[in-house]
């Protein structure tokens, strides 16, 4: 079909073509890449676009299926649990936030010449090569009344009587599951800053240096406006993230007590009512969501960006710093 | 060029995408004629050369890390030697049980999760063999049966009734077991007020589907009424009320969730239930630590072999009454389903395996479960039911037979499966924003709208409610 078409037009026969510098280039970019984009195809589209036609469909995970067209979608937006159960992502998108400062914290901290930074660094991101069930039982522990956290407030002089059951009160229970995911997440964050920072010319924080700068001079002045890319793209993911929160209230708490986030709602109607054209629905206003968020961010991002170029603080600049800029924006700009 | 190149990719991946999902519908006729039929088999005799090779998906994997199950294989390959098994456990068994059926090829024998509607059984199990030929001799033989044909033979039969520990009860001065949910509830706080660092009763919210076990007690156990559960019940509007059906409220439905609210509410529980521990709740109740735990016939085993008394674990009736008669609902544990797509030699070595589990291997008698045979023996540890009425739950005829897994999936309210609504009423209790009657409320309304979307043609819904509101 196609692929004679084209040999023809160089008037070559096809084991011509093979053997010729261009076809070996495509062959050799087809094989490499079918296997990969089969995997792909397989275990990630073919699955969406499954779940987007279950969502039409008022059907369990076996069994008749039978067409019911918006209904389900009509479902989501009526029920009253499943947005209600979007407020709680609010937890979880001020945890984000703070996760990311800590992670700018410890990146720059990291990033110099610390004693035994290389050992803090793995401390750091071990959390997130535990298995995020695992880390949930741990913290099940961690939180039960009189055990691990209550022990040792009461060494530094809380009565454990006083404290509060940290997974059942509803005040605080999601706090500290987003205590949880923080504690988990941190150090995939961090790996990325400090992967960022390392690729700042050295030799601007020596002229600052001579400048007069201090720590966070360098930090405001120079690594920030150096890594802002990957700052938010990590504010994205986090936020995608914090919509779908799932592995900590279901593990640590099992969406007890006020703590069942969209996913958690999600799983239970898939799984246990068996009504998975309307969880398939509610995937896809999810999708639809995290969709709007990150443009809306991106488009944030845009604007901030061209109101800072159009500042004249931005050309008072010292030559160095906006080079800095400019070498790190660039591949943000290529994207 | 580039063009060509999508083309290409575009053609080989929807080809991949055919050749995959070609392979998933096979619907085969009956062509199951060849095969001896379950109850023609004689186990020890037929087919002793017949080589196979099976693979058993089970939800106690208890058994399966303790060896216990392949004790059973080694005895029954001294029979036949060539058919080799092999067990596989499932934790969160009826989900992940309900997921892998959608493949063809999940194994040979499995324990047929309750998900799957009656009618659709023959969609993925082997008919066995009629249901009238084994009848007489099998208890709960109709369990898992649609249309005559039996698909699903009963690995035990659990009665419903209480975990508790007897020398607790000793202690705490209860010589009489109570009968009716306020006495239950008097022995709780009686036992709280003799030593408040024991737990009179232990939620299990944490686990999850320990709680989904209260869902078993709301069938003939608190109505007196095998077919509440599977025929009156979807038909009724307002099945949650109080003294639906019975006409007082303390039995029936409304009664066994109320125990778990007030019991909760009055502190009768562990103080922080997001925190329990299943597998450390087993020694607890062994040492004396826990007085009671609403848990199934099956807990029984378990909760003597977690420690060293296991002398004190007893096992009492539910304490509900219907007009001064205690019945405890009994009924098949997981059945035993065999997979339709498995080879002929495979079907027939599973049959013999499942036929000589239930009839020879003294399985139920170890687990403390009621036999699967009708003249088989009681194990010692349901002696408490002695002159207690066991009631199983009679099964809905053919044409309605999915109309109870309809009304309660619709509902959102898959008793015996999901948990969340058990949840809601300990969290209620704790949290003091709900009362009993503002859940049930909301249980009774998607319940109504589920029984009225469902109702049979021509089937005449009962409303009760109101009138025994009272």
């Amino acid at each position: 079909m196609s692929k004679p078409v084209a040999a023809t037009k160089r008037r070559k026969t096809f084991g011509q073509w093979c053997k010729s510098m261009r076809g070996q280039q495509i062959i050799c970019t087809v094989t490499f890449l079918i296997l990969p984009l089969l995997l792909l195809f397989t275990f990630t589209y073919l699955p969406f676009f499954k779940m987007v036609e279950f969502s039409f469909f008022d059907m369990r995970y076996i069994g008749r299926r039978i067409f019911v067209g918006l209904e389900n979608y009509i479902d989501v937006f009526t029920r009253d649990d499943c947005f209600r159960a979007l407020l709680l992502s609010l937890y979880y998108m001020a945890g984000s936030v703070v996760q990311m400062a800590l992670a700018l914290l410890f990146a720059t901290i990291l990033s110099f010449k610390v004693k035994g930074s290389k050992f803090f660094r793995g401390a750091l991101y071990f959390p997130c090569l535990i298995c995020g069930i695992a880390v949930g039982f741990i913290f099940k522990f961690f939180f039960t009344h009189g055990f691990v956290l209550d022990t040792l407030l009461s060494w530094v002089g809380f009565d454990v009587d006083t404290l509060p059951y940290w997974l059942r009160d509803e005040s605080i229970n999601n706090i500290v599951l987003v205590a949880c995911s923080i504690w988990k997440y941190v150090g995939q964050n961090i790996v990325m800053f400090i992967g960022a920072i390392a690729s700042v010319d050295s030799t601007l924080y020596e002229a600052a240096e001579i400048d007069g700068a201090n720590a966070w001079h360098k930090f405001k002045d120079i690594i920030l406006p150096s890594i802002r890319t990957i700052v938010v793209l990590n504010l994205i993911i986090s936020v995608s993230g914090a919509l779908s929160a799932f592995e900590m209230p279901y593990v640590v708490t099992g969406g007890g007590f006020g703590t069942s986030t969209y996913f958690v709602i999600m799983d239970k109607l898939a799984h246990t009512d068996q009504k998975v054209g309307l969880a398939s629905a509610m995937a896809i206003v999810l999708l639809a969501l995290i969709m709007i968020v990150t443009f809306a961010q991106k488009a944030a991002e845009k604007w901030l960006n061209e109101r800072e170029d159009r500042t004249p603080r931005a050309r008072r600049k010292t030559d160095p710093n906006t080079a800095a800029q400019a070498a790190s924006a660039r591949p943000a700009h290529a994207e | 060029m580039k063009k060509a190149l999508a083309l290409t990719l575009a053609a080989a991946m929807s080809a991949s995408l055919l050749a995959g999902c070609s392979g998933g519908t096979t619907s085969s006729g009956e062509t199951e004629s060849t095969l001896p039929a379950y109850n023609e088999l004689t186990v020890g005799e037929d087919y002793t050369d017949l080589t196979a090779d099976l693979k058993i998906i089970s939800h106690r994997t208890d058994l399966i890390e303790d060896g216990t199950f392949q004790g059973y294989v080694d005895t029954f390959q001294q029979m036949y030697p060539n058919i080799s098994i092999s067990y596989e456990g499932i934790t969160d068994y009826a989900n992940d049980m309900t997921t892998r059926l959608t493949s063809n090829d999940w194994g040979d024998i499995c324990m047929i999760p309750t998900t799957i509607p009656l009618p659709e059984l023959g969609d993925y199990f082997y008919a066995m063999c009629d249901l009238s030929a084994i009848q007489d001799t099998y208890n709960f033989a109709d369990n898992r049966a649609y249309d005559g044909k039996v698909y699903g033979i009963p690995s035990t039969g659990n009665a419903q009734g209480i975990v508790y520990n007897k020398a607790v009860f000793e202690a705490a001065g209860i010589t009489e077991l109570p009968k009716t949910p306020t006495e239950f509830l008097d022995d709780l706080q009686k036992i709280k007020d003799y030593d408040s660092s024991i737990i009179p009763l232990y939620t299990n919210y944490a686990a999850g589907w320990t709680m989904s076990a209260w869902d078993a007690y709301i069938g003939g156990g608190a109505t007196g009424d095998g077919s509440w559960m599977n025929i009156t019940m979807p038909q009724t509007h307002d099945p949650f009320a109080p003294g639906v059906p019975t006409g007082d409220s303390e039995s029936g439905p409304y009664a066994v969730y109320n125990i778990l609210y007030e019991a909760v509410k009055r502190g009768l529980t562990e103080a922080d239930p997001t925190t329990t521990d299943w597998e450390g709740s087993k020694p607890m109740i062994n040492n004396g630590e826990i007085a009671t735990m609403v848990l199934g016939s099956w807990a029984i085993v378990q909760m003597q072999d977690a420690g060293e008394h296991a002398d004190d674990i007893g096992y009492m009736p539910f304490p509900i009454s219907v007009d001064g008669v205690q019945y405890a609902s009994a009924g098949a544990d997981y059945c035993y389903g065999i997979n339709k797509n498995s080879s002929d030699d495979n079907k027939i070595a599973a049959m013999l395996y499942i036929k000589w589990l239930s009839e020879s291997s003294n399985f139920s008698y170890d687990q403390g479960g009621i036999p699967v045979l009708k003249d088989q023996e009681y194990p010692e540890t349901l002696a408490a039911f002695d002159g207690i009425e066991l009631i199983a739950d009679t099964a809905a005829p053919s044409e309605s037979a999915d109309l109870a897994t309809n009304v309660q999936r619709d509902a959102e309210l898959m008793l015996n499966a999901d948990q969340t609504h058990v949840m809601r009423i300990v969290e209620a209790a704790i949290n003091g924003d709900e009362t009993m009657d503002d859940i049930v409320a909301d249980w009774n309304e998607a319940w109504n709208e589920a029984v009225d979307a469902n109702a049979p043609e021509g089937g005449a819904v009962t409303g009760t409610g109101e009138d025994a509101e009272g």
